[in-house]
């Protein structure tokens, strides 16, 4: 059994949605309850969360789109730059403290006091921009994480694998021209679901090129076409790039009775293919792994979903 | 939706008495394919494209002193042996879809956009046109596009378009296509949102019929064994 880290902390459940945004606090709480009744919780190691330093927060995104999000939400604005991003005022502390929570587990990660973790955090970053909040994302939990990574680490090589079901555009941007960190991406085509980016063709820029892939699926692909993909782009990719540390952003909208997409993936399609990932961490990156919540709203679903992922991460 | 908008207007022009080999290197050092050809005073007297210069230089297969021969001749020619004279232009008060339409209909890549009097204002190629629609098409959004069967009646996207923006989501844009089936057109809403799921329950219940986009993608899956 490996020693996994699990962000766990009550105050991640303060940002606060509105009445019916899919982008619930109850999504956390099923989280936890599906960590519970596996009886899981002594197996892992807990970790707190805590306020971010700002300096990582900078570290991608811009200090003006910082200083907007905070003033939004002092001054309870309810919606800041979209009205698909419904924040309040506890929004962003809540923030700071699920990125702090996530650093901490990158720094137990890589001092060896835990072989692996996985961060269930509020609100989700992968749509995330520089300098634009989109999709329920405000900060770019998993990018930041990446920087904190090179910066503070001196980690020369990340892999980011996102297998959310829509494309982690925040994600890709951010890293667009950075041959440093390879970020890979499984979800629904471009044509058929937000955000409309992450196409075949998009694969880096400037020194980054080659650097950037994308796998879109098609509405009613599920299993099948995920491992294929998987086999056929992703270990190729990652057996040149060796990744030293695997980033993976978590969604669990793929899934067939999630109805945020098309895509079909069955709960055991979401265990093979985060075996799948732990295998690739194992040959690569010493084992580390770290993994980080981004969509998945099926408050039904998340509970079986997230036992089953945070066992693999166990090793069970 | 004026040319004058999205046409380029630093145009690299060449003049009639100007070299062809001079121009041959002038159109392999930069990516585009069409040079106006002006007078003094600006105004468009024809058009050289890369394959008119192309065409003029001498055939891989005659020998060496044919070859000769033809090179001295053509460092004689000018651009006004080969340039194409009243070429089809556009003026800055005509629509892209005017653009779009002659490009269609003369099948030519790139128009020379002129004023009344003649003068050169600028050009438009078929890669202005595409920034265009991908702006008007809202591409570069993010959004999802739902789409719906809808009856050819009057009146039937404004039922469509209210009922989506009872919800407060805001258009990138709405495509029509004309025919879909026997009296039924289907109308695609690119709407700037990630949050569908409601919005077409709702469509689903006031009788709408939404084109499911796996149906389309059914006869791409691999069939089973």
């Amino acid at each position: 059994m490996r020693k996994t880290g699990f962000l766990y902390d009550d105050r991640l459940l303060l940002h606060c949605t509105g009445s019916n945004h899919p982008e619930s606090p109850e999504r956390l709480e099923a989280v936890y309850r599906g960590v519970e009744e596996a009886g899981l919780f002594p197996r892992l190691t807990l970790i707190k969360a805590s306020p971010a330093k700002l300096k990582w927060i900078e570290a991608v995104h811009s200090p003006k789109h910082i200083m907007r999000f905070e003033e939004a939400c002092l001054l309870e604005m309810g919606e800041f730059d979209h009205p698909d991003n419904q924040m309040c005022r506890e929004s962003y502390e809540t923030a700071l403290l699920a990125i702090g929570g996530l650093l901490e587990a990158v720094r137990m990660v890589m001092e060896g006091i835990i072989d692996n973790a996985f961060c269930a955090v509020r609100p989700p970053g992968h749509h995330a921009e520089m300098n634009r909040a989109l999709g329920f994302c405000y900060f770019n939990n998993v990018a930041i994480a990446a920087r904190y990574l090179l910066n503070e680490w001196g980690v020369e090589r990340v892999g980011i694998v996102d297998i959310d079901a829509h494309h982690g555009n925040g994600t890709q941007h951010i890293f667009e021209d950075d041959p440093s960190v390879f970020y890979y991406s499984a979800h629904e085509h471009p044509s058929f679901a937000f955000p409309g980016t992450g196409r075949e063709f998009e694969k880096g820029v400037g020194a980054g090129s080659g650097f950037t892939l994308n796998c879109p699926l098609l509405p009613g692909q599920g299993d099948e076409e995920y491992m294929a993909i998987l086999e056929r782009d992703l270990a190729p990719a990652f057996a040149e790039f060796k990744p030293q540390v695997i980033l993976v952003s978590a969604g669990f909208d793929a899934h067939v009775d999630d109805d945020m997409s098309d895509l079909k993936l069955s709960t055991e399609g979401f265990s093979r293919i985060m075996r799948k990932l732990v295998k690739l961490a194992d040959a690569y990156s010493e084992g580390r792994i770290i993994s980080v919540l981004e969509g998945g709203y099926s408050v039904q679903l998340l509970p079986e979903l997230i036992r089953n992922h945070v066992s693999i991460l166990l090793g069970l | 939706m004026f040319i004058d908008k999205s046409m380029t207007k630093k145009v690299v022009t060449v003049g009639p008495n100007d070299g062809i080999l001079e121009t041959r290197e002038l159109l392999a050092k930069n990516t585009f394919r069409h040079l106006p050809v002006v007078d003094e005073e600006n105004r468009l007297i024809g058009i050289v494209t890369d394959r008119d210069i192309r065409s003029a230089m001498p055939s891989v297969f005659l020998d060496e002193n044919e070859t000769l021969k033809e090179r001295e001749r053509l460092a004689q020619m000018k651009i006004k042996d080969i340039m194409t004279k009243n070429p089809v232009t556009v003026t800055p008060a005509n629509t892209l879809e005017d653009a779009i339409l002659l490009m269609q209909k003369m099948r030519v890549g790139a128009f020379p956009v002129v004023d009344r009097e003649g003068k050169l204002r600028g050009m438009l190629s078929i890669r202005d046109l595409v920034r265009a629609f991908v702006n008007v098409l809202g591409l570069e959004e993010p959004g999802t596009l739902l789409c719906i069967k809808v009856q050819e009646r009057v009146g039937e996207m404004k039922k469509i378009v209210d009922a989506i923006t009872e919800e407060h989501i805001s258009f990138g844009s709405i495509l029509v296509s004309r025919y879909w089936e026997e009296g039924k057109r289907a109308v695609f809403p690119y709407l700037l949102t990630t949050n569908v799921a409601h919005v077409k329950r709702k469509l689903v219940e006031m009788g709408y019929e939404l084109i499911d986009p796996m149906e389309w993608t059914l006869d791409t899956l691999p069939r089973p064994e």
